[in-house]
């Protein structure tokens, strides 16, 4: 497994990757809502000033300004934070973009407790639930630089509308330049027999740590980067849980609505097997630091390797029915 | 593309305007209930538009070059479709279907329902976010259309419309024409007890528009305050139109309980009768 | 009151501003993260009120009497949590603990976290909003207090401000007190590029609120005006105070890219400097 520190977080792969690619695909043009420096999308204001739209601090309009531009078919890319696009403009992404299912891709950066340090009111720890509700939204979670560009393309070449969570702070590097994404896919990163832990963003780097120290203890784990949280992959799933027989989902969101309650959910009614989902408690977070945060709402490798360990004695009590 | 009626005299548009009551009526006495009041007061707005100023085409509703309107008050709906009905968007019969299950023609508007439809709205405050969007991707297109949206004055309280008010000045929407359907009513009482509107012409004036103020039912009016706001390519306007929530309908005029009513074909063919001018020869 | 009075006052308000500059940035850097650009602009104001013209009691809190004072431009809560300590909420220490895991004051402010808070805050628009339901619960009451709400420039770009501007007027909220910390700057770059808001007056005017124009930073005028806003009937009033972004610290004035950085240790140094030399 290649780790290696990052220096940049996927908002701005994601951003760096939409300015070269406004040289690819002249049509496309994107909004923001006063935060271009924070999301990047100032990397595309600079080289093509008269396709950028920066509207002020004012989200609602900033959304329903996109969905109107993309009436014709255009595709916009409206960029701000996670908790002002979800809850602020949830209206218009839901009943003017999603209804409609019109071209407007979303850079919403600060996804999750990685905005640990400016507190509740930036982190959008609901974000996925919002948007994987929403009938016609795709929801994409890269988990590095590679995977932030990658989702760009798709989310360029998908119609209709796809919401990609990014990141505020750069966590590692994991795949390299070759590697392929799509729509509904997903990555075993890590092979195992034991469980099958599935994550995605940056709890994919905790989870893989834990499984790292679980080996060491002779429980081998497979760890599966979900990076396509809607549509996900069924198939993909089915195969590991077939062969591990119990299932671990942890993310940087609420428990409730999460990945963890979807995959739950199919695996009632397709495969009934030992389950587990961690993620944040029906709480919200709070400032601090993000390795403080994450351990002190659950989520760390710590509590990922404690569930998993739980989830293994429960699977090998025969805790299943069929 | 067909001519857009520039030579249409104030009594045909007048008369117009009172084809769009009846069959709006019509419609709404036929499912049984309607938002008749705010429908009532769009009439003579929508008959300029369509019959004397917008660059349409009802054979090819989705022209890139074509005029396009946003009824931002979506409820009003009816009132639109009366309007497209007679302009030849889709047959009259169509309007008998109103709000009917798998029918084409649902209460809000709805762009992927409806040909002529510009925009499915229905959640206020939206439209005008939309119709800035629409005109700067025109604008890009090299389009040289207008984008007309129909606002309510209720709807205005909306934060979003000052959101928009502003990005169209900082961006000279110039082929951005608003209207506000100034009836002085919306669900919970007068806009005066639900929440003043005050100065509403220097509010829109504060923020950067070109705004002029009509009698809303006059259709030489509204033909030439249209006529100067498409003069003026600078900056986005605003027509503010006095109108009366209700217009014409003896069971409506003027009434707060106007905004959504209950009625069977029976009194809305007594509101036709009793519409002012008497049945006319060849009238539908 | 006498000149002499009056000057001394003024004096005594000027030194506690230094006392909030520094602190400002002195948990800014302990933090190294935090935004200073827009804490600076509105130290004098803050100051205004927390040291002189608010009626408050550090001892209660929560007073139901109390005068309400919310900073609806929350990111610059180093402001309000240096006020706030310095007026003896709670203990100075708890200053350099901004931002990190447990401590009281959080990135952007929580009332059930910082004693003395009104409200929580950091979404902009949504304290105005606030503001507006602080002020109708004292009419409600029949209390006598005053909600003294502060608002950025850019933060005027969000819609609902003017959902909550024509409530104000609806309601004749004459117990609230607006003041726009009007420093021309947001994150992006000048107001001026990003969404002018000019004319402003106009606009507050337009929505029936009373309108004065003031120098942010000259203490006499900002005490003077707060008086006449606090006593003005029939209207909501609403105090332009033009600011200047990062006030105080040379290298940081009217720069945009100061508005969510910390200083480096050197730069930290220098801007302590700075303000202890200020008159």
């Amino acid at each position: 497994m290649n780790l290696k520190q990052s220096d940049k977080a996927t908002r701005r792969a994601f951003a760096e990757r939409m300015t070269e690619y406004g040289d690819l695909d002249k049509e496309f043009v994107v909004f923001e809502a006063d935060i271009g420096k924070s999301t990047y999308s100032y990397l595309f204001a600079d080289k093509f000033p008269e396709r950028y739209f920066n509207l002020g601090i004012a989200e609602l309009n900033t959304v329903g300004a996109a969905a109107g531009m993309a009436l014709g078919g255009r595709t916009v890319v409206a960029c701000s934070y996670g908790v002002f696009i979800t809850m602020r403009a949830l209206e218009a992404v839901r009943s003017f973009i999603c209804y409609p299912n019109l071209n407007v891709k979303f850079l919403s950066s600060h996804g999750g407790v990685t905005a640990a340090i400016d507190g509740v009111t930036h982190q959008a720890t609901e974000d996925i639930a919002f948007m994987t509700t929403l009938p016609n939204m795709k929801v994409l979670v890269p988990a590095d630089t590679q995977a932030a560009r990658a989702c760009f393309d798709l989310a360029l070449a998908t119609p209709g509308p796809v919401f990609v969570r990014l990141m505020r702070d750069p966590y590692y590097e994991l795949y390299g330049e070759a590697e392929n994404f799509s729509i509904g896919g997903s990555r075993v990163i890590r092979s195992g027999g034991d469980l099958t832990i599935v994550t995605y963003g940056d709890i994919l780097f905790q989870a893989l740590e834990a499984a790292e120290e679980l080996a060491g203890e002779g429980i081998s784990a497979e760890v599966i980067d979900m990076y396509s949280l809607k549509p996900f992959d069924q198939e993909g799933l089915l195969a590991s849980i077939r062969k591990t027989g119990a299932l671990l989902v942890a993310e940087n969101h609420q428990r409730r609505n999460g990945l963890g309650y979807e995959l739950s959910n199919f695996c009632l009614k397709n495969y009934p097997l030992p389950f587990e989902n961690i993620g944040l408690n029906d709480t919200f977070a709070e400032s601090g630091h993000y390795p403080d945060i994450i351990e002190a709402y659950g989520i760390s490798r710590e509590h990922i390797g404690r569930a998993a360990r739980e989830l293994l004695s429960r699977k090998q009590a025969g805790d299943r029915h069929d | 593309m067909t001519e857009n009626a520039q030579t249409a005299a104030p009594a045909n548009l007048q008369a117009r305007a009172r084809e769009i009551r009846i069959l709006t009526l019509q419609a709404m006495g036929r499912l049984g209930h309607g938002h008749v009041g705010g429908s009532m007061s769009i009439a003579e707005l929508l008959a300029v538009l369509y019959f004397a100023q917008m660059k349409v085409d009802p054979q090819e509703p989705s022209l890139r070059e074509r005029d396009r309107l946003i009824l931002s008050k979506g409820h009003c709906g009816p009132a639109l479709y009366s309007t497209l009905a007679l302009r030849g968007f889709f047959p009259l019969e169509w309007l008998d279907t109103l709000n009917r299950g798998g029918g084409r023609l649902p209460l809000h508007c709805d762009m992927n329902k409806t040909p002529g439809v510009d925009l499915t709205t229905g959640s206020l405050g939206l439209g005008l976010s939309a119709g800035l969007g629409v005109a700067l991707g025109n604008r890009i297109q090299g389009i040289a259309a207008l984008t007309y949206v129909i606002l309510g004055d209720g709807e205005i309280n909306e934060g979003q419309i000052w959101e928009a008010a502003m990005a169209a000045v900082q961006f000279r929407a110039g082929r951005l024409v608003a209207f506000v359907d100034y009836n002085r009513m919306q669900i919970d009482g007068t806009t005066e007890e639900v929440m003043d509107l005050g100065d509403i012409t220097g509010k829109w004036k504060s923020f950067g528009w070109h705004v002029q103020r009509v009698p809303g039912h006059d259709t030489t009016a509204l033909n030439d305050a249209i006529d100067a706001a498409r003069a003026e390519t600078e900056l986005p306007s605003v027509i503010i139109l006095d109108t009366v929530k209700g217009k014409d309908v003896f069971f409506a005029e003027g009434l707060v309980a106007s905004h959504h009513m209950k009625f069977d074909l029976q009194q809305a063919r007594e509101a036709v009768e009793r519409l002012p001018g008497g049945k006319r020869e060849g009238e539908i | 009151m006498d000149n002499k009075d009056n000057s001394s006052r003024i004096t005594g308000l000027k030194a506690s501003a230094r006392e909030v500059r520094e602190q400002i940035i002195e948990m800014i850097y302990r933090a190294q993260s935090g935004h200073p650009g827009g804490s600076l602009s509105v130290a004098d104001i803050m100051t205004a009120l927390y040291f002189d013209l608010a009626k408050i009691d550090p001892a209660n809190p929560d007073w139901p009497q109390r005068d309400r004072i919310i900073l609806s431009k929350g990111h610059a809560c180093p402001a309000w949590y240096a006020c706030l300590a310095l007026r003896g909420y709670f203990p100075m220490e708890e200053l350099s603990t901004l931002r990190r895991y447990k401590s009281i004051l959080q990135g952007h402010p929580t009332a059930a976290k910082t004693p003395g808070l009104d409200a929580t805050t950091g979404s902009l628009g949504m304290g105005m909003s606030m503001a507006v339901g602080a002020a109708l619960e004292g009419r409600l009451t029949g209390s006598a207090y005053t909600v003294y709400l502060i608002l950025g420039d850019g933060e005027l770009n969000e819609g609902v401000v003017w959902e909550a501007a024509a409530a104000a007027h609806k309601y004749r909220l004459d117990n609230l007190v607006a003041v726009v910390d009007y420093n021309g700057l947001q994150l992006d770059g000048f107001t001026d590029e990003v969404m002018p808001m000019e004319p402003l007056g106009a606009k507050f005017k337009a929505f029936n609120w009373k309108v004065y124009s003031i120098d942010g930073h000259d203490m006499a005028e900002i005490v003077e005006t707060l008086e006449q806003a606090r006593d003005y009937q029939g209207k909501p009033v609403c105090i332009i105070a033009d600011t200047v972004k990062g006030k105080g610290i040379s290298y940081m004035e009217n720069e945009c890219g100061w508005h969510g950085r910390a200083p480096d240790r050197r730069q930290y140094q220098q801007a302590l400097k700075e303000i202890r030399s200020a008159v």
